[in-house]
């Protein structure tokens, strides 16, 4: 069995059924594009689906040389491991590589490792480690250096180490498990875990697991930056800025496939998006890291169009089912029933995202699989009310005082009081509201996204687990939701995905309006730059038209 | 003479223990060390950790010990691991040697910066240079400017120009700096609105903007694209102060008897001015500027910030922000000392240009 959605030919069966419903007419060209190249499509792929070429820009050859202006926060550098802030981990990627990459489309490509495998249960993996690879001061990279970093990732003793909770199936008491890694030869590794974990090489491409050399401690990658990069870092001052060169004096194993860019200067501003616009406006910054609200419009009035990454971030407005009247499935079908999740992404999200499903796995997750629209019918939901004698009940929407988060369940309660059931919110300071939050009966949370679709799941809607705070309890949903835990193939996972998708919205369990999209403006002579979902910025892969 | 310096000097050091006592016992809070914590060793961690992470970093002594400690005047914490390493405040600076050592402002040692993870004499220092050249600029700009202005308006009480400038002065004080900063982003840094797409389209100005609305490549070299906007905007608040007090002066010269008779004698108005008012009406001001300079200490936080300038102002605010004790600590101790010797300065030159008053 191969690694997920690894292979470049595959085309994903919703993509042709896209195919066909673009050239019937029933899906725009333009949602055609984004939809099939989220479902990891390659754009010329995708227009080949429709049995066109693709437009001739984008096939540019990249330019060699130049410098990058762009605005990041830099904060003081720490132990790889214990990173909390993506753009710790963004500072160093020129030179600290990683196993495998976390695409934008949802894919995973192997970095430093060639390829992986796992056994029909996924408790076993084998591991192929790139060959030719070299550290900076001349070293190979071997099995055994992989080994080590997956001890430091296992160590739980290291305050704020947050792999650690990562790879539970391979570590015990704190620490790496004896038999957990087995160094097989120089270029393999063979991984033992303790139960079937489908999450463990995509939790190797979260930004604490970079690759560090053996004689790598302490708490500073930028004074001692050995690593397989291309890259090194010329300065780095914490609040100001960071600048890093191509090294000279390396060959990188990925030679020709990018380091474009001879320098990148990230430049800290602080947090004012206001500032960001002035730098931007006297030419100091090119690129910013992340903008959001009406930021994206005012740089896009400068002359710096936007890039946006969907994501599988959302607003879940889940009902705790412990609690009456949500205790009662009609009641919840009703709610969901009488929400039409387009409005909501239009008017309280401004339209910066795409429209979910009510079942919280979102169309870039790999094993997605492909369902109807959820229904939306405001007259039966009323009807549905008034049948369980509620039609007099005043239900209460709570949310935090966040401005999107209340702007979208305001506008999810208008909808419900317009379907002609008495609804009143309540909005809570973030001081209180969390404390709280699992026990509110009918309130929002914000999720951010995961790589994997089981992996909110797991952590949210399993019976009994600790964020369960839909107070989800389904033994059939629990049984599918291990069943999917132990396919390591995607394709194979959708099956059990689709049925486990169809549990959660046949139970009611949350309104689910949109998922949110990031967005990052950038000069447009800037290419391979696009906003990434986990907020990766892979600078060896930028460049200057 | 001596005497009033010692005193000076004592009154400042004084002033110095405490504040940065109130400034030590403010940021050693228990919930502000939590933040310090999370903020050094990952902001996800457990309480339990975040004790671990404390007791590990010699921060669970009683606060008057650690007061000291940063003093000199008590022995620096140390801690033997489970691997037998020894660690310390005064290790890690001293080596074995710090073991038991006392190493404090006593010692000449600051601390080290938990934000900036350096040392806190190297952070203020450079920091408080790049502070130094705004603050040159300001006064190059501010001084002669509000003089001009004072002296222009004074020289003909209730005239014509002395309403229009005084009405500039006091709409130029009266506007605070987070005000006039934002006014003059929007209006000569913008490509958008104000001034600047006008003076593009006419062909006036090669770039996008007049000015740049954010002055951090004066890092690396100042220059008058750069570095007006900061500067024109402390300058402004500060200058219709002093211009208001130059007035002041200057229209009370201008009533003395010594003037009049002057001006019976034939003398030119501006001959008078000049040569006979001038001098007397500047003794004020020159007390006022040299106590103006701590308020702009203020306006250098705000100013910093906004145009993302990194001096001292801007070190002060992100210490802030982060609880970063030491550096607080420090910039404290620096805030002090500028008020105070500015104002021995102030008291000093008082007596050089005014015969009449005697320092005892």
């Amino acid at each position: 069995m191969k690694h997920e959605r690894n292979d470049p030919m595959a085309i994903h069966p919703a993509a042709r059924m896209y195919a066909e419903e673009c050239r019937t007419g029933r899906l725009s060209r333009r949602e055609f594009l984004t939809r099939a190249t989220a479902l990891g499509l390659a754009a010329p792929t995708a227009y080949g689906l429709l049995g066109i070429a693709a437009p001739q820009a984008r096939a540019e050859t990249p330019v060699q040389g130049g410098t990058i202006r762009m605005q990041m926060d830099i904060k003081a550098q720490r132990d790889p491991r214990t990173w909390d802030w993506s753009e710790l981990a963004n500072v160093c990627r020129g030179w600290l590589e990683y196993l495998v990459h976390y695409e934008r489309d949802g894919s995973l490509t192997p970095v430093l490792l060639e390829s992986w495998e796992a056994n029909e249960d996924a408790t076993e993996y084998t591991l192929r480690i790139r060959q030719g690879v070299t550290w900076n001061n001349g070293d190979a990279f071997t099995a055994e250096h992989v080994r080590h970093n997956i001890e430091r990732w296992a160590d739980a003793s290291v305050e704020g180490n947050s792999m650690a909770s990562r790879l539970g199936v391979l570590s015990e008491d704190g620490q790496l498990r004896a038999d957990a890694v087995e160094v097989v030869d120089d270029h393999t590794l063979r991984l033992h875990l303790s139960s079937p974990d489908i999450a463990i090489i995509v939790s190797m491409a979260d930004y604490p697991a970079a690759v560090v050399h053996p004689s790598f401690t302490g708490d500073d990658p930028v004074g001692n930056p050995i690593g397989t990069g291309p890259y090194r870092p010329v300065s780095h001052d914490t609040g100001i800025g960071a600048v890093i060169e191509r090294n000279p004096d390396h060959t990188w194993w990925n030679e020709g496939n990018g380091a474009w860019i001879d320098r990148i200067e990230f430049v800290d501003l602080g947090t004012d998006p206001s500032a960001w616009v002035a730098a931007a406006e006297g030419g100091e910054i090119e690129i910013t890291y992340q903008t959001t609200g009406d930021f994206v419009d005012i740089f896009e009035s400068i002359g710096m169009p936007s890039s946006e990454a969907i994501t599988a971030s959302t607003l879940a407005v889940r009902f705790n089912q412990t609690q009456p009247p949500y205790d009662n499935v009609n009641v919840r079908r009703a709610l969901q029933m009488a929400v039409d999740n387009e409005t909501v992404l239009e008017l309280g999200y401004d339209d910066r995202g795409e429209v979910a499903e009510n079942h919280h796995v979102c169309p870039i997750h790999p094993e997605y699989a492909e369902m109807e629209p959820p229904e939306f019918d405001p007259a039966r939901a009323a009807e549905m009310i008034a049948e369980e004698g509620l039609a007099d009940h005043e239900f209460e929407l709570i949310s935090i005082d966040d401005a999107w988060q209340a702007a979208t369940c305001d506008n999810v309660a208008a909808q419900i009081r317009a379907a002609g059931i008495n609804i009143q919110r309540t909005i809570l300071p973030g001081a209180t509201f969390w404390n709280d939050w699992l026990n509110y009966p009918f309130s929002s949370t914000e999720w951010n996204m995961r790589p994997l679709g089981v992996q909110v799941l797991n952590l949210a809607y399993r019976s009994g687990v600790a964020w369960n705070e839909a107070g989800y309890s389904n033994p059939e949903f629990d049984a599918l939701l291990d069943q999917a835990n132990g396919i390591a193939d995607a394709d194979e996972r959708r099956e059990v995905m689709l049925e486990i998708q169809r549990l959660m919205r046949e139970d009611g369990v949350l309104i689910q309006p949109y998922w949110r999209s990031l967005y990052r403006n950038m000069r447009p002579e800037i290419r391979g730059a696009e906003m990434h979902p986990t907020f990766e910025v892979r600078y060896q892969q930028y460049w200057k038209a | 003479m001596l005497l009033f310096l010692a005193r000076r000097v004592g009154v400042m050091l004084v002033t110095a223990l405490c504040l940065t006592f109130v400034v030590f016992f403010l940021t050693n809070l228990p919930a502000k060390l939590e933040t310090l914590a999370k903020t050094q060793a990952g902001s996800r961690m457990s309480d339990a950790e975040v004790a671990s992470w404390l007791d590990r970093n010699g921060y669970n002594q009683p606060m008057l010990m650690r007061y000291g400690e940063w003093l000199g005047v008590v022995p620096g914490w140390t801690r033997e691991e489970a691997d037998g390493t020894v660690r310390g405040r005064c290790v890690e600076r001293m080596g074995a040697e710090g073991y038991g050592a006392r190493c404090g402002l006593a010692q000449g040692y600051w601390g080290q910066s938990t934000r900036f993870r350096a040392p806190v004499s190297e952070v203020i220092g450079t920091r408080l240079g790049a502070t130094g050249w705004l603050m040159l600029w300001v006064l190059i700009v501010m001084v002669p400017m509000a003089l001009i202005v004072g002296v222009l308006a004074g020289m003909r009480e209730g005239s014509r120009t002395d309403r229009s400038l005084s009405t500039f002065a006091i709409a130029s004080t009266a506007t605070p700096e987070y005000v006039s900063g934002v006014l003059f982003i929007a209006l000569l840094a913008s490509s958008t609105v104000g001034l600047s797409p006008l003076l593009t389209s006419w062909g006036v100005i090669d770039g996008p903007v007049l000015f740049q609305g954010n002055a951090r490549s004066a890092l690396e070299g100042i220059t008058f694209w750069n570095f007006t906007l900061p500067v024109l905007t402390i300058a402004l608040y500060g200058m219709g102060y002093i211009a208001r007090i130059t007035r002041a002066s200057m229209t009370e010269v201008m009533t003395q008897q010594y003037i009049r008779t002057a001006r019976l004698k034939g003398v030119s108005f501006g001959n008078i001015v000049l040569k006979h008012a001038l001098r007397n009406a500047l003794i004020a001001p020159f007390t006022v500027i040299m106590l103006q300079i701590p308020w702009l200490l203020n306006g250098v936080v705000i100013v910093e910030v906004l145009f993302s300038y990194p001096g001292f102002g801007w070190t002060l605010y992100e210490a802030a922000v982060n609880n970063d004790i030491e550096l607080l600590l420090a910039a404290s101790v620096v805030a002090v000392i500028v008020v105070l010797l500015t104002q021995l300065i102030s008291d000093v030159g008082y007596v050089f240009l005014n015969p009449r008053i005697r320092v005892t």
